[in-house]
């Protein structure tokens, strides 16, 4: 049996097992922070930004990605106060803006409170989450794509754009691709994007619940184990 | 003078996926900039995959990717010599050679580059060709240190 700590997230009191994450602990726990970038199993990057909690400390508060925080003995965090959901639906328009072809992003930013999308659409179909690289690198070993170029210029691509020798042809960089699932209304081309605005209904439960998991479209296609259809609760 | 090649870049340096870095600088150094072929012998040699040179090539402005010319030219396109034309300098300098910035000219005499300051705000607009810094510079100035560059190749040409 591994050591658990305990931790108050939300004003609740969770025992977790050292080493997990705050974001891990909260989903095991029926807690969803909306994440986007995190694969279970696999290293955390800290990249879509949208796990942000606030991690009160000597009476101070600091907000950080609870996806790569880790659990310490008496821990404080919130993750749903008023600065951090204005800040999570910032960061999730901007999302938006860069990737409104893909549902999962669209429905992330939904259950984010999303009502508008104030930046210009940039569609380019990546949101450098790094799911496909940190597959590729970290669980498969083998280093066929990567990160390449930098600030702008960033991008997933294999060496010379070519396809590499290293690459499996496993599958898993486009099975964990939040753009693999197209809108309900179809991809969007440059000068239509819009934020969708589908599944407004769960929406509405979602302003008094937060924190609840609304079964959202991106846990069931992505593995999260908060998903009821993924759900099986066994515990190691 | 001994000739420098991969060889002797590569030399002692073989199989130290750390001396990354130094390789590729001695490469850029040498060629001008960093070709694919380069590339996956040093990924070879160094024990380093080839996404991982590539990574940290593309990343570094240092590195060029592409050919370059024989004659860099760099202009500051930072705040203050932006201010005070930078772009007049780019427009004239394009087309006087005829090759838009980051290429190299058909001739391989030139290549144009920006940057985005040069620490030398107060002599701007700022312009570098190769090693030597030119303060000041105005569009017709830069007309004249262009020819003058083609002026020494010919000059060069017609001695060999
Ligand atoms: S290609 Fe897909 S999985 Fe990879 S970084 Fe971009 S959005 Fe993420
Ligand atoms: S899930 Fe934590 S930053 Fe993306
Ligand atoms: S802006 Fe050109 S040198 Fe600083």
């Amino acid at each position: 049996m591994t050591e658990k700590v305990s931790v108050t997230i939300d004003g609740a009191i969770i025992r977790a097992p050292k080493g997990l994450s705050i974001l891990d602990a909260a989903l095991d726990h029926g807690i969803c922070i909306p994440h986007l970038c995190r694969v279970p199993a696999i290293s955390d990057l800290g990249a879509c930004r949208l796990c942000i909690v606030e991690h009160i400390q000597n009476g101070r508060s600091k907000v950080t990605t609870s996806c790569t925080l880790v659990v310490k003995e008496g821990m404080v965090i919130h993750s749903n106060t008023e600065k951090i959901k204005r800040l999570r639906r910032n960061i999730a328009e901007l999302l938006v803006a860069e990737a409104p072809n893909s549902r999962a992003v669209q429905d992330v930013a939904m259950r984010c409170g999303v009502k508008e999308v104030r930046y210009p659409f940039r569609n380019n179909n990546c949101i450098l989450c790094g799911r496909c690289v940190r597959i590729c690198t970290g669980r498969l070993g083998e280093k066929a794509i990567g990160f390449v170029g930098r600030g702008m210029d960033r991008r997933v691509v294999a060496p010379f754009d070519l396809k590499s020798k290293l690459c499996r042809e496993c599958g898993w960089c486009s099975d964990l691709c939040p753009m693999t699932m197209t809108p309900c209304g179809g991809p969007m081309h440059k000068g239509q994007e819009r934020l969708c605005t589908n599944c407004e209904s769960k929406q509405t439960s979602l302003d008094q619940m937060t924190g609840y998991c609304v079964a959202c479209y991106f846990g069931k296609g992505f593995q999260c184990e908060r998903h009821p259809e993924r759900f099986t609760g066994i515990e190691e | 003078m001994p000739q420098t090649t991969l060889d002797t870049i590569l030399d002692g340096r073989r199989s130290q996926p750390h001396q990354l870095i130094e390789v590729l600088q001695d490469v850029q150094a040498q060629n001008g900039y960093i070709s694919e072929e380069a590339m996956r012998a040093v990924s070879k040699e160094l024990g380093v995959t080839l996404l991982e040179v590539y990574r940290v090539a593309s990343f570094y402005k240092a590195f060029s990717l592409s050919p370059r010319g024989k004659n860099v030219i760099t202009v500051c396109t930072g705040t203050a010599c932006h201010v005070r034309g930078a772009k007049l300098l780019i427009n004239q300098a394009t087309a006087q050679i005829g090759v838009e910035t980051g290429k190299m000219s058909a001739d391989g005499l030139f290549t144009i580059e920006n940057v985005n300051c040069l620490g030398a705000c107060a002599l701007g607009p700022v312009v570098t060709t190769n090693t030597d810094y030119h303060h000041h510079m105005s569009p017709g100035k830069m007309r004249k240190l262009i020819k003058s560059y083609q002026k020494n190749n010919k000059e060069e040409a017609a001695n060999e």
